[in-house]
């Protein structure tokens, strides 16, 4: 593990701690919500948009392979088993089990 | 721990256990594929350890392997982290007034979406929150995750070569896994959003490099969010 990869992780691990515990630690919660202040709007827009943009990431390598029946057998897994289920480790194993069927048959 | 901790504890730990069957094959995907990367088994364990965040662990073997700075790099994680900040106010408001926030400097670290997402399902089914529980149902995701990740890392990068349908399952985890977690978040306040982001990502991906789609993609969404009134 090179010195560059160990302080990645030990600034990212710093920073979810720091996100996990902090706003506990200083009582936010126990009142009211986030607000509709600028940053209570950037903090409620930050995670949906970086989870959009590595889902768009991440999916991108498979569309430009050209693969259809694989990467839709998954993707229509997950979207079906989160409505069943409403739980994010089901759905995402449900989609690779999918995805690997779809795979398998493709050939 | 007295009893009555202990058994809040061990309720913890019951209701922990889909979450952690569910994060063990996940983390052996990870450390199969940080091996894969060129990380050592110790390394890759090292991630799960300190980070604890899936998804950001394998877009941290990516930009690692795209040779992205590091700057650039941990920007690009801690703000795909950044809406862990909202889970703790949204868990103590679940769990009403006096409710012991002591020791969370401890069991808030294993505040990670599935974690969070049990916890305030069973407020809402009516259990009563206690630290106990929260360390109980913090722990075997956590073990779950550190002990598969160094499952898949022992395996070895190539431990899935003879197995092209399980490696193609795997292969698609990660998309999965964010398709799954946009889900869960899913709101219509938050679709021009995630619109803006994913269309920002594909056009920055396309025009320059997967680093600057990525980038861009986060930045874009959340100033549409900024900008967007009455959220």
């Amino acid at each position: 593990m090179s010195w560059e990869v160990l302080a990645l992780a030990l600034i990212v691990g710093a920073a979810n701690w720091g996100f996990r515990t902090l706003p506990i630690r200083f009582g936010l919660g126990s009142g009211a919500g986030p607000g509709g202040g600028m940053l209570a709007r950037f903090l409620a827009a930050v995670g949906p948009a970086a989870i959009a943009t590595l889902f768009v990431a991440s999916s991108l390598p498979f569309v430009q392979a050209g693969a259809v029946l694989a990467p839709l057998a998954g993707t229509v897994a997950v979207g079906a088993v989160w409505v069943w289920r409403r739980s994010v480790v089901l759905a995402t194993l449900a989609g690779a089990l999918a995805y690997a069927a779809g795979f398998a048959l493709a050939g | 721990m007295g009893d009555r901790q202990g058994e809040t504890f061990g309720a913890g730990i019951m209701a922990a256990m889909p979450i952690a069957l569910g994060y063990f094959p996940i983390a052996f995907a990870f450390g199969v594929a940080a091996v894969g990367a060129g990380l050592s088994p110790l390394g890759a364990t090292a991630l799960s350890v300190i980070i604890y965040a899936g998804a950001s662990q394998f877009l941290a073997l990516a930009l690692i392997t795209s040779g992205a700075a590091l700057p650039v790099a941990a920007l690009t994680l801690i703000a795909m982290n950044l809406r862990h900040v909202l889970y703790g106010p949204a868990l103590m408001k679940a769990a009403g007034e006096g409710a012991g926030r002591r020791h969370a400097w401890a069991w808030g670290w294993g505040l990670t979406d599935e974690v969070f997402g049990a916890a305030l399902g069973e407020l809402a089914r009516g259990r009563r929150f206690a630290e106990a529980w929260m360390f109980g149902l913090g722990l075997p995701a956590y073990a779950a995750w550190v002990g598969g990740t160094l499952a898949g890392a022992l395996a070895g990068g190539g431990a899935l070569a003879g197995w092209p349908v399980v490696e193609a399952g795997f292969s698609f985890l990660l998309p999965a896994l964010f398709l799954a977690l946009l889900l869960s978040i899913l709101t219509r306040p938050q679709v021009p959003v995630i619109a803006v982001a994913g269309l920002a990502c594909v056009a920055g991906t396309l025009a320059v490099s997967s680093t600057t789609g990525i980038l861009g993609g986060m930045v874009a969404g959340a100033l549409a969010g900024v900008m967007r009134r009455g959220a």
